[in-house]
Parts: C-alpha cells; sequence; structure tokens
C-alpha cells in the first residue's frame, strides 16, 4: 500500500488530483468544473492567437514592401535553381489574417474549436515570415530547406510512433532515445555486414525491439519503475553504443561503412517542376513514416487492437475483466514500439550521412516525447508536431548557411519549451492514458 | 557487533548489483573483442584466453587508475620522503575523489527530491545552469572587483540560486497544476545545454576573448578557488569539504529539521502527511528548491575550481550517474557519499583504463545502467547471481506473490 | 441457467471468509444475497467470477461443475457481473464500453465493426428495455446510466447468470427503482441474478429468494413471502452480543461537540453526508453505527479537516471548526483514529517515534526553532510505548514491522498522548486481534471516563453496542435515528442499517 502511494506521487498528479478542497463539482451556470477550465483555456488561447494577430499586422506594416527572396529546384536536386520575389509584408499581412480568424473562432467556438489544426496552418507561415524577415534579402533555397525539416522529421516522428503506441498501452516510454540510438548503430552493422540496403533497417527494428523487450521485462515483470527502467536504458544505450563505436567500428571501418538508402525518385512524378524534387524525390524512409502514421492512426483508432490498447492504458482492470490479458498486450504494444523506434534510429545512420556516429540521436528521442504530448498522442498530429519542430531546427541552419547572424539554440530550444507550456496545461489541456506509468497486477 | 551487521546487510545488495554489473560489464567487453573474435575459429582456447586476459587488463587499469599503481607506491617508499615521487603515486587517488565531487553535490541534490517522492531527473540541468550562475558571479566578482573570499561565496550563492531557479519551475508547475516533472525536468535539461551553448555564444560577457570557440573567459584569471592539500599538482579544493559539508547538512535537514519531517513523510505516505497537516505543494515545491540547489551549488565549484571554463556539456553525464548513486546509496546522504566516491574512482580509473587498453569510458555508463537495474529490480539480480540464463526466461519466482486487493 | 455452490469454503491468512457456503439460484429466478460488512459477500463473488479459486466446494452450472482460472472462464460460462466500481473506460462511448473484449471485426486488419456493434448494442438496449445512448461517452453519462451500460456489457457477453454487487450504493431512489424494473424485466426473459445487498428493504421487493450471510458462513434462507424485515435483520446482524466493555454509566455534561445540518460531498460530486445533526457531550460515547459506505467516511473526513463541507456547521466546545485544516482541527483538541492506518494513520518506512510524533513534531518540546528534539522524541516515545503496551523491539524499529494491533496502539497513543477535547475513532479496531481490540476499547472508555467526547464510527454491529452510550444509525447519509444505549437493540439498529424505520 504505501509503495503504491508513493508511487502515486511520483505519477504527477499530487495536488490536483481528488484535491479534498473541492467545494462543488458543479457551478452556478450548470457547467462542470473540467468544463469551465476548458473555457478558461480556450480564453487563454483566444488572446494569444489576438495578441499574435496584432504582433503580425505590426510587422507587416514595418516591413511592408521588402522583399524576400526564395529558390526552388525545378527539375532535380542540385539542378536548376528558379528563384522568386515576394513581398515580405504579403506573409504577414496573411499571417495576421490566419491570427485573427483563429482568435475570433477560438473565442466564439470556445472548447470545440481545433486549434492544433489551425496551428498547423500558421506554424509554416509563421516560420517562412520570419524566415523572410531575417533573411533581409538573401535568397533561401526551400527545397533544402524542406528536405532538411523531413531528415529531421522522419525519426522524431516514427519516434513519437514508437511512444504513442506504448503510452497508449499503460507504459510511460521515455526509452525512445536509447532505442534510437541502438537502432543506428545496428543498422549501420547489419548493412555494412551484408551489404544488402534493406536489411539495415530491418536489422535496426530488430534490436530495437530487444531492448523495448528487455524494458518490458523491467517494468512488467519486475515492476521496476517505468521512468527508473528507461532511464536504465537511455544510460545502457550510451555506453553499449559508445564501447561497440569506439571499439570495433572506428578501427574497423569496414563495419560502419553501410549501404545508405538515398532518395529515390517516383518515375514521372518526380518530374513535375518545383514539387517533382520537393516531394517525389525523397527518402524513402519518408514515404514509409507517412504510410506508418496513417497505419497506426487507423490501427489505433479504428480497429480492435486500438480498442483494447486505448482500454489498457485508460483502465487496465476494464480490460482486464472482460478477458483481455492486459500484460501480454502492453509486452507486444512494447514490441512494436521497439521496431519502430529501432527503424527510426536506423534513419540517423542510413539516411544520408554515411555511417553511425557516436551520440548522433542528439536527444531526437526527447524531441520525439514533446511530439507525443503536443500531438496529443495522436500519430497525425504527432508527426505534424515532428514536422514543425523539423521547420524549427532547418530554419536555425539555413540562416546559419547563409551567414545571417540568429542564434541557432534560440529555435532549437522551441520543441522543449512548447512541450513544458502543454504539459502545463496553460493554452490546452492534454489528456495522456490514464493509467500510463502505472503496474498492473492481473488476478 | 550488531551496528556492523546492520551495515552489512545494508551493503549487500549494492555490492551485490555492482559485482554482477561489472560481471555482465566484463562479459560484455570480452564479446565487442574483435582480436578474440578473429581468432575463436583457428583458436578458440587461444583467442578465449586472451580474450579474457584483455577483460582482465582493462579492470586493472581501472583498479590501478583509480587508486594509484603499486609500483610507483613502492618507488615511493622507498625514496623514503621525496615529495614529488610521493605526489605522483597518490595522485589517481586525489583526481578519483576529484571526480567524485559533482556526483556528490548532484547525487544529493537528487536524493532530497527523491525523498519527498519527486522523481527529479533535471539534476544535469540544474547543474548546468548553476554553472552558469558561477560563472557569472566569477566574472562579476572575482579579478579584484571583490576580495576572493566575497567573490568565492558570491559564485556558491549564483550557483545555488541558478539551480534552484531551474528546479523551481518543475515544481512549480507540479504543486500547481499536477504536471509531471519526468517531462518537465527532461524537456528543462535540454532547454539548459541550448541555453549555456548559446550564452558561450552570444554573451560578450561570457564568451572567450576572441569569440572564436564556444567557450567561456578562463575563470581562473578571475578567481582562484584556493586548494586544500600543500602540493600544487594535487588539484584538490575546496568543493570537497564543501560537498562533505552539504550531506551532513541534507542529512541534518531530513532527519533533524521539522521542514525533512515533512519532506520524508510526503514523501512515503502522501495521505498520511494530509492527515498530519502537510502541506503537499509547499512540500514539493521546498523539496525542488533544496534539490535544485544543491545541484546548482555543485555546477558552480566545478566549473570555477576545477573545469576553469564554462563550455557546451559542462553536465557531463552526472545526471544519469546521480540517479544511479541516489539509487545505489538508498537517498542516504551518507550512502550517496559513499556510492559518488565509488563511481569517482571509477570515472578516474576509467580513464586510465581508456587510455592503456583502448576500452572506451562510456563502458562505465553501461555497468551504471546495470547497477540501477540490478538495484531496482533485486530478484533479477538473485537470478541472475544463481542461473545467467534464468532471469529473464518466463517465470518470476515471484509471480504467485501476486497480491489481489 | 441454474448456478449452484456447494460448499465454498476460503481462507485467508487470519480470516476465515467464506465458511462452507452453498447457494443455489434457478434460470430466471431473483437470489437476493444479504449480509453486513465483512459478511463474506465479496470473496464469494470473486470466487464465482474467477478472480480467487475456493479452496475447497464446487460450482455446478446446470449441474455440471465447472473450474474458473481466470476471469475469460467465468464469463465464457456465462456468468456476468456488475461491479460495484465500475470497470469502464471514461473516454471510450457506450458502443466501445459494452463489446470491449469481444468486438466484432471485418477486413484482414481486426478493423473494429463499428456499425456491427452499435446494431447489436441498440438491439440489445431495446430488448432488454435499458435505455442509452450508444454514442455517448461514458463520463458524460450519470452513473445509473453508466451501471446500464455495465449491465448491457454483462448480456452482450449472453450472460445467463447475472451477477449484480450493491448495484443500489451508487444510485438515487429513483434510479435505484428503474434498476429493480430492470431486474425483473430480465428474470422475466430467464436470467438467473444474484443480487448484493446490505438493504432489507430491497431484497424483499425484488428477491425471489434471499440468502443471509453472516460471518462467511450461511445465517439463513428464507423468501420475500415468509420474511419480515424484523426476522431478517436479526439473520444478518446475528443475536449473541460478544463484546462486553466494563464501564459506568456515562455522566454526559455540556456539549462538545455539535454538529449543524451537515452536508458533505464525495470525491465524484455525490451527496453522500446529507443534511446530518447532532452532538456529543463530554463524557459520553456516541457509536455511528452503519453498514460501510453510508457517508460515515466522508463525515469523518469533514469533522477532522480532511474535506471541505457543502454546508452546515461543525463547532467543537464553542469553537467553529467548519473548513479548517486538519493541523487547526488536531491543535484544538482533536484525537483522530482513522478509518485506514495504513492510508492515513501511520507512515511506513518511519520509526515508531516518528509516527509517535507524525502530527505534533512541529510543537514544543518535540521541536523547537524547526528542530526536532530527539531525546524528548525518544522519551515521550518510550513512554508512550510503555503506557500503551506497545510491543515493540524498540522506538527505532520501522512501524511496518509491527503486527497490526500494536500499529494501531502506537496510533491511539499518539491521538491519546495530545490534550484531548473529543476523540474521533473511525473503524477503530478493524482487523486486529482480539486481545488488542479489548485493550483499545478500554482506552477509549478511559477517555470518556476523563471528561472527553468521544466519536466512535464503526461498521461492527457488536463494537457500537458494547461501546456506545448513545447509538447514532447512518443509513444513505442520512442519521436515521439515535438512541440510547437502552433502546439500542440489535434488532432496532439492524434495522435501521438496512433502512427500515418504524
Amino acid at each position: 500500500m504505501s509503495a503504491k502511494s508513493a508511487k502515486s506521487i511520483r505519477k504527477g498528479n499530487v495536488t490536483t488530483s481528488k484535491a479534498s478542497n473541492k467545494r462543488t463539482q458543479v457551478a452556478p451556470d450548470g457547467l462542470s468544473v473540467e468544463a469551465q477550465k476548458g473555457k478558461a483555456r480556450a480564453r487563454v488561447r483566444a488572446f494569444v492567437f489576438s495578441v499574435f494577430a496584432v504582433l503580425s499586422g505590426v510587422m507587416a506594416s514595418g516591413i511592408w514592401g521588402v522583399d524576400g527572396k526564395f529558390s526552388f529546384w525545378v527539375d532535380k536536386v542540385g539542378g536548376t535553381e528558379v528563384s522568386f520575389t515576394i513581398n515580405v509584408g504579403l506573409i504577414w499581412l496573411a499571417l495576421t489574417l490566419v491570427f485573427a480568424v483563429m482568435a475570433v473562432r477560438q473565442f466564439f467556438n470556445g472548447a470545440a474549436f481545433r486549434w492544433r489544426r489551425a496551428i498547423g496552418l500558421a506554424a509554416p507561415l509563421l516560420v517562412f515570415g520570419l524566415l523572410a524577415r531575417l533573411l533581409d534579402g538573401t535568397t533561401a533555397n526551400l527545397t533544402v530547406f524542406l528536405t532538411n525539416t523531413l531528415s529531421f522529421a522522419i525519426p522524431v516522428g516514427i519516434g513519437a510512433i514508437a511512444g504513442i503506441v506504448a503510452e497508449r498501452s499503460g507504459f510511460l516510454n521515455i526509452a525512445v532515445e536509447g532505442k534510437l540510438l541502438v537502432g543506428a548503430l545496428v543498422g549501420s552493422v547489419v548493412s555494412s555486414i551484408t551489404g544488402v540496403a534493406f536489411l539495415g533497417p530491418i536489422g535496426g527494428a530488430i534490436s530495437g525491439a530487444l531492448i523495448s523487450l528487455f524494458l518490458a521485462i523491467l517494468g512488467l515483470r519486475y515492476k521496476v519503475d517505468q521512468i527508473i527502467a528507461g532511464t536504465v536504458i537511455n544510460i545502457g544505450a550510451v555506453g553499449i553504443t559508445s564501447v561497440i563505436f569506439q571499439r570495433i567500428l572506428q578501427p574497423y571501418r569496414e563495419f560502419n561503412n553501410p549501404v545508405n538508402i538515398d532518395p529515390i525518385r517516383i518515375p514521372l512524378l518526380s518530374d513535375i517542376p518545383v514539387i517533382g524534387p520537393i516531394l517525389f524525390s525523397l527518402s524513402p524512409y519518408f514515404y514509409i513514416a507517412l504510410a506508418l502514421v496513417l497505419f497506426f492512426t487507423y490501427m489505433i483508432f479504428k480497429t480492435r487492437w486500438g480498442l483494447r490498447l486505448r482500454s489498457s492504458g485508460e483502465l487496465p482492470s476494464a480490460a482486464g475483466t472482460v478477458g483481455v490479458d492486459v500484460i501480454k498486450l502492453r509486452y507486444r504494444a512494447m514490441l512494436i514500439a521497439g521496431l519502430l523506434a529501432g527503424f527510426a534510429g536506423t534513419f540517423i545512420s542510413l539516411g544520408g550521412t554515411g555511417g553511425f556516429a557516436e551520440n548522433s540521436s542528439a536527444g531526437k528521442g526527447f524531441i520525439a516525447l514533446a511530439a507525443v504530448i503536443f500531438g496529443a498522442w495522436n500519430p497525425i498530429y504527432a508527426f505534424g508536431a515532428a514536422l514543425t519542430f523539423g521547420m524549427a531546427s532547418s530554419a536555425a541552419s539555413l540562416l546559419a548557411g547563409l551567414g545571417v547572424k540568429f542564434p541557432p539554440q534560440i529555435l532549437g530550444s522551441v520543441p522543449y519549451v512548447v512541450t513544458i507550456i502543454v504539459v502545463a496545461g496553460l493554452i490546452g489541456r492534454v489528456r495522456g492514458p490514464a493509467s500510463a506509468g502505472q503496474p498492473y497486477d492481473q488476478g | 557487533m550488531s551496528t556492523m551487521r546492520k551495515i552489512g546487510r545494508a551493503l549487500k545488495l549494492p555490492a551485490l548489483s555492482m559485482f554482477v554489473a561489472f560481471l555482465v560489464g566484463g562479459v560484455f567487453i570480452f564479446l565487442t573483442d574483435v582480436e578474440m573474435l578473429k581468432q575463436l575459429t583457428s583458436n578458440p582456447l587461444g583467442a578465449v584466453g586472451a580474450g579474457l586476459g584483455r577483460v582482465g587488463a582493462a579492470y586493472g587499469a581501472l583498479l590501478r587508475g583509480a587508486f594509484g599503481d603499486p609500483a610507483t607506491y613502492g618507488d615511493a617508499l622507498a625514496s623514503g620522503g621525496d615529495v614529488r615521487v610521493w605526489t605522483r603515486a597518490v595522485r589517481p587517488l586525489v583526481e578519483s575523489v576529484v571526480a567524485s565531487v559533482p556526483l556528490i553535490f548532484v547525487g544529493l541534490g537528487v536524493s532530497v527530491a527523491f525523498r519527498t517522492g519527486i522523481f527529479n531527473i533535471g539534476g544535469a540541468g540544474q547543474f548546468a545552469i548553476g554553472a552558469l550562475g558561477g560563472t557569472t558571479a566569477a566574472l562579476l566578482f572575482g579579478a579584484g572587483v571583490t576580495p576572493a573570499p566575497v567573490a568565492i561565496v558570491m559564485i556558491m550563492l549564483f550557483g545555488i540560486a541558478g539551480g534552484a531557479l531551474w528546479a523551481f519551475i518543475p515544481g512549480f508547475l507540479k504543486a500547481r497544476v499536477g504536471a509531471s516533472e519526468v517531462i518537465t525536468t527532461i524537456m528543462l535539461n535540454s532547454i539548459a545545454s541550448q541555453l549555456i551553448f548559446f550564452v558561450v555564444m552570444n554573451s560578450e560577457f561570457i564568451q572567450q576573448e576572441q569569440r572564436l570557440q564556444p567557450v567561456s573567459k578562463e575563470l581562473s584569471k578571475y578567481v582562484d578557488i584556493p586548494g586544500i592539500l600543500p602540493i600544487e599538482a594535487l588539484r584538490l579544493d575546496i568543493a570537497f569539504p564543501i560537498a562533505l559539508l552539504t550531506a551532513v547538512a541534507v542529512s541534518y535537514f531530513l532527519f533533524r529539521s521539522t521542514k525533512g519531517f515533512e519532506l520524508r513523510t510526503a514523501g512515503l505516505n502522501l495521505a498520511a502527511a494530509k492527515y498530519a497537516g502537510i502541506g503537499a505543494s509547499s512540500s514539493i515545491i521546498t523539496a525542488m528548491l533544496i534539490s535544485g540547489g544543491i545541484s546548482g551549488l555543485g555546477g558552480a565549484l566545478v566549473v570555477v575550481g576545477m573545469a576553469k571554463q564554462l563550455a557546451p556539456g559542462v553536465e557531463g553525464s552526472v545526471g544519469f550517474t546521480a540517479i544511479a548513486i541516489a539509487l545505489v546509496g538508498r537517498t542516504r546522504p551518507s550512502g550517496v557519499v559513499a556510492t559518488a566516491l565509488v563511481f569517482g574512482f571509477l570515472q578516474q580509473g576509467g580513464r586510465l583504463m581508456q587510455i592503456e587498453t583502448i576500452i572506451p569510458i562510456q563502458m562505465l555508463l553501461f555497468v551504471q545502467a546495470l547497477v540501477i537495474a540490478f538495484i531496482a529490480a533485486p530478484d533479477l539480480t538473485m537470478q541472475i547471481l544463481k542461473n545467467p540464463f534464468r532471469g529473464l526466461s518466463r517465470r518470476s519466482p515471484n509471480s504467485k506473490l501476486k497480491g489481489v486487493s | 441457467m441454474r448456478l449452484e455452490l456447494q460448499k465454498i469454503t476460503k481462507q485467508f491468512p487470519g480470516v476465515l471468509a467464506n465458511d462452507r457456503i452453498s447457494i443455489s439460484v434457478d434460470k430466471g429466478q431473483v437470489l437476493g444475497l444479504l449480509g453486513e460488512n465483512g459478511a463474506g459477500k465479496t470473496t464469494l463473488m470473486n470466487i464465482l467470477s474467477g478472480l480467487y479459486r475456493p479452496d475447497s466446494g464446487k460450482i455446478l452450472i446446470d449441474g455440471k461443475e465447472r473450474v474458473f482460472r481466470d476471469p475469460a472462464q467465468a464469463i465464457e460460462a456465462g456468468i456476468g457481473m456488475v461491479h460495484q466500481h465500475f470497470m469502464l473506460v471514461p473516454v471510450f462511448d457506450v458502443t466501445e464500453s459494452v463489446v470491449l473484449g469481444n468486438e466484432p471485426t471485418k477486413g484482414p486488419l481486426g478493423s473494429f465493426d463499428r456499425a456491427a456493434a452499435r446494431a447489436q448494442v441498440v438491439e440489445l438496449s431495446k430488448k432488454h428495455g435499458l435505455h442509452v445512448d450508444p454514442d455517448a461517452k461514458i463520463e458524460s453519462l450519470p452513473v445509473g446510466v453508466r451501471q446500464r451500460v455495465e449491465i448491457l456489457k454483462a448480456l452482450y457477453r449472453k450472460s445467463d447468470i447475472l451477477v449484480l454487487d450493491e448495484p443500489s450504493a451508487v444510485l438515487t431512489p429513483q434510479e435505484t427503482e428503474e434498476l429493480f424494473e430492470i431486474i425483473r424485466g430480465l428474470a422475466k426473459g430467464g436470467t438467473s441474478i444474484i443480487f448484493i445487498t446490505h438493504k432489507l428493504n430491497e431484497v424483499i421487493a425484488v428477491a425471489d429468494k434471499i440468502t443471509v450471510l453472516r460471518r462467511g458462513a450461511v445465517a439463513g434462507e428464507t423468501t420475500p413471502k415468509k420474511a419480515t424485515s424484523a426476522k431478517l435483520a436479526e439473520m444478518m446482524v446475528g443475536r449473541e452480543v460478544q463484546l462486553t466493555v466494563d464501564r459506568s454509566r456515562a455522566k454526559a455534561a455540556r456539549t462538545i461537540l455539535d454538529v449543524d445540518r451537515l452536508r458533505v460531498l464525495n470525491d465524484e460530486g455525490k451527496l453522500v453526508v446529507d443534511d446530518v445533526s447532532f452532538e456529543v457531550k463530554s463524557g459520553e460515547i456516541l457509536a455511528v453505527a452503519g453498514v460501510q459506505g453510508n457517508g460515515q467516511t466522508e463525515l469523518v473526513e469533514a469533522l477532522t479537516g480532511l474535506r471541505a463541507t457543502d454546508s452546515g456547521t461543525i463547532v467543537l466546545d464553542g469553537v467553529d471548526l467548519t473548513n479548517v485544516s486538519p493541523r487547526k482541527v488536531a491543535t484544538a483538541g482533536v484525537a483522530h483514529i482513522p478509518e485506514d492506518r495504513n492510508r492515513d494513520g501511520m507512515v511506513k518506512g518511519m520509526t515508531v517515534a516518528e509516527n509517535f510524533i507524525l502530527n505534533s513534531y512541529h510543537l514544543p518540546p518535540f521541536s523547537s526553532g524547526g528542530v526536532l528534539n530527539r531525546r524528548e522524541i525518544a522519551l515521550a516515545a518510550e513512554r508512550a510505548v510503555k503506557d500503551f503496551d506497545v510491543r515493540t523491539p524498540s522506538i527505532d524499529t520501522d512501524i511496518a514491522n509491527l503486527s497490526g494491533g500494536n500499529q494501531q496502539k502506537v496510533i491511539v497513543a499518539r491521538e491519546f498522548s495530545r490534550g484531548v477535547k473529543l476523540v474521533i475513532a473511525a473503524q477503530p479496531t478493524r482487523g486486529l486481534d482480539v486481545g488488542s481490540i479489548e485493550y483499545i476499547h478500554k482506552r477509549i472508555v478511559e477517555q470518556r471516563d476523563a471528561g472527553a467526547a468521544v466519536l466512535i464510527v464503526s461498521t461492527e454491529l457488536d463494537e457500537v453496542l458494547a461501546l456506545g452510550d448513545r447509538v447514532a444509525v447512518m443509513y444513505e447519509g442520512r442519521i436515521v435515528g439515535i438512541l440510547d444505549s437502552k433502546q439500542a437493540t440489535r434488532e432496532r439498529v439492524g434495522l435501521l442499517m438496512g433502512g427500515i424505520q418504524k
């Protein structure tokens, strides 16, 4: 009993959960406390959006007429460049309008307004607006910008799906980072040894699954606190990969010389000017990631497996009493999460960098956690979050590459800051699986 | 006699866990030995023997690196009172203690939070921001602006303030809106390292004069943290006694003060704490302020006194290691100090191991991960000791004991 | 289907929870299983649902013996459970909740065939008259409707035997009436029903046959036609008085605790203490009887500052203690022996001495200037251990290592070692051995004799009758009667506990 209560503190909802000092649950106007809070948060959002609208308006009037220069590669990556010029003020005017509409709709529709989707529209505009402002006349190649965005979003987005599957089943998965790293290493080694391109990703995925199985055994069988277990994986992964890298991959380069998985050109489609190089000449990982996002969104929300998965994460006893084997279900979910995270890791070593490097996951697993939360445990939204975070990151490198003096760390912090704001519930409550992190005793 | 037995019992699990972890670590070294693997088909016995020999050599180097070389000790004894020879002999020992200083601080900080039932895994970020605070104070008050003792006190205060601020954010969010401290501290760790990078790149006040690299000015030009050993080559400074004093203070606070009593009660049983009239919110925030303050103090003293320069990655793996230390030391200040010393010795020994046998020091991270796993899952340790292949197989011995409420 | 349990026995460490219990229910029959708290109802139900396995005895369905290793097998055998705490995922809708575990699917991916599931739910609810919106989210539904969803869950699994555990505990009287309609309808359709309750009028209203459990064994069987409330009450609570406490008559003097029109809500926002008024005088013991879950827990929490009140006042010796902190309540002179000692009363992992100062650590002589005074603490703890006969190796032993009786003695010692005007003791002897029970009773009476007002809340009728100078009975959040100890016979109190007022 006492161990359990100690756990419950750890879980996080110390003061808010059923605080003893709730006077009444129902307010005079008949709204429940939760609905009232939702309304309050909707007002906060409406306010934030209007502030953004005003700021954008000021920006638009301030730089009206300044030219923003962007370019694309028309035929293929690195090929003919075509540039175009746009009045930066126009972008900001559009942003002003978007934010104004968002503020108004948010204010009148309250909690029903789909603000996450609206942000999905506003975020790219905002990034472009900022870019155009900062570039101040220098031409920026958008094809590169978009490719960089995707390279960032692929491991983060797939890693986020791994986090979602595990947490939807009730297992708090902070070990995505460690699995990415191991997947990257194993992917590179397998690919180098076999010389077969597609075996790398498969090997990485399997290694991720094995790591995940160990994590699941610690958490489900030995009832180790899932956060401690995740920490074990994250530390252990750094240790294992560094040792193997320094002892084997560095002295024996043949083990770290993988067959790179290069972008593929989809016939015909990739010949379409402008969008061809942007959308149809990308790494196969991107198309697989898209497929995974759609597949898992469908699986989680539209299938029997998903229904049971979600019930196990929300109220495992509800699933257990109708005969669902919750423990087995969680093991399977952890295996799937491991496959996904390991696969995502292989992109880091095989997606064009030419092999594994130490600590090359570089915190992407933690950003994936951020994407999970920001995406409200929904693969599509989470991938959207990954893309947004990716834009922030590639905007930083674009600016640095063009010699614009703008500290990349500010953009680099965006995912983390946004996540803290979201977890704090200031602008909108995210409700994760209610039982994630808690052990389950089956009869 | 009975206290001896008590200590023995308290040491049993940590000692066994360390032992098993190094055992598994040895297997890992053995299996990643390419020389051995290459000869395995042609000369299996010889290959295995040589492989095992190399494992032994690695651990031997680890021990010599940590405690010093018996040969140099012999020279020292033979030389009589030759200070230079003695210095060379004991330097590894002293360096091991130096390596343990940040671990003591962050281990203590993390333990205070754990005791209150808060999983503060933001030790790294709090250490880093403390280091930033210490650097700022050194640049502000050092180089003769204020007398040296005042500057040192200011460095410590700035460090405490920095770490406490970085811990206040997750503490406040947890107490007020129930935001999980696990997520917020992870995020704040990343933000802290971005912030350090940012200031050493962009702040004229902090970045080194030539502004070529992302490092701060040479802090030794501003403040000299006094050493405690009479020989200058042995660079153990006052941070070590301060760390020990902090441990005493934490111990006194936790077990002798009413506030500490409140925190421990809240950590063990929140319902009983409420029954006893102890406020959960204030306990959480207090614990986090103290926790972060201690880690921050460590960051300040280490960066000014030992690193002598603020650079990205100043926190290293101290956050992870501190969690291991807190768990192995059972969140008791004495246990934390002892474990931190052990880990400090390992870290120092690991450096020699890396130099002599090309086994990277990150090997110790792997061992630390195993130690945490074994401490957290004692059944697993016992099973591996009894039968290495059963630990992860189908049935656990306790599966029958699962309680049904 | 006919279900028969033969001589089911289940032993837990220290408790014989089920002692050769035999019950049976025929097709289309409603069996009312009547019993007090701790009579063994829940254990029996857990055996039936496959959560526990009996030590001996048989489960027969239509004459064939069945063994359930897990809930899935019990479900398969046609047994449907409606738990007192609903097993429903709040964020699911009704359709998803009903079919979970047996979902209709289509296609290669195992896609959830929502349309088919919804159609089945609609059909079932029509057929049995259980009106629910199949698309409504569970969290938006009132409890009465959630219970219907639970019943639909069982029916969806083609349960022929439906077990309802204290189904009316969470319902309003109106909802309860609707539930009875549903039960009658299901029985008419051929479902066998086991209806577990402690409410006498409910079994009389809805059951075809009544089996009464007491202390883990069958105390009698009857039918509503033959049974009277009085007789059922007697069977439920028993006749023999086992506990006697040696004590003189109370010399009640001035009023210490005055509770006026108190209303308290539980965590779900339901009114569970409804317009309760009473007073306790110095030198008397007021014992509150009642079956668990009739508002006593929340009443005590409100009195001790652990739960906010909705309205009404609590006055202790002229001082208003309505909605003040637990610390204020304690310093005002209230000793509180909490209902769940493991949860609230002590901190496992701390020593006996530390537990002794749990709510007075901040006061002199135990601390000054924020520093604990270890010598004073040790002295006081040693004294308390001696005075209250706590069997412990030392005051530095972790309290978790003590027996339940000794743990409770530490709590009692702590609470009685302060200046006490009012003692609030909730279930003070639950789960203790006889020796400890007698000892704690003696100390409580001593407090009364020393002039304290004492409020005891207990679900043990024997304890209530043995200790109470006056006995108040709580039923569904109200005090349905306050009797003088002379009037408080087992029968009268039993009737009141079962919700029958004369």
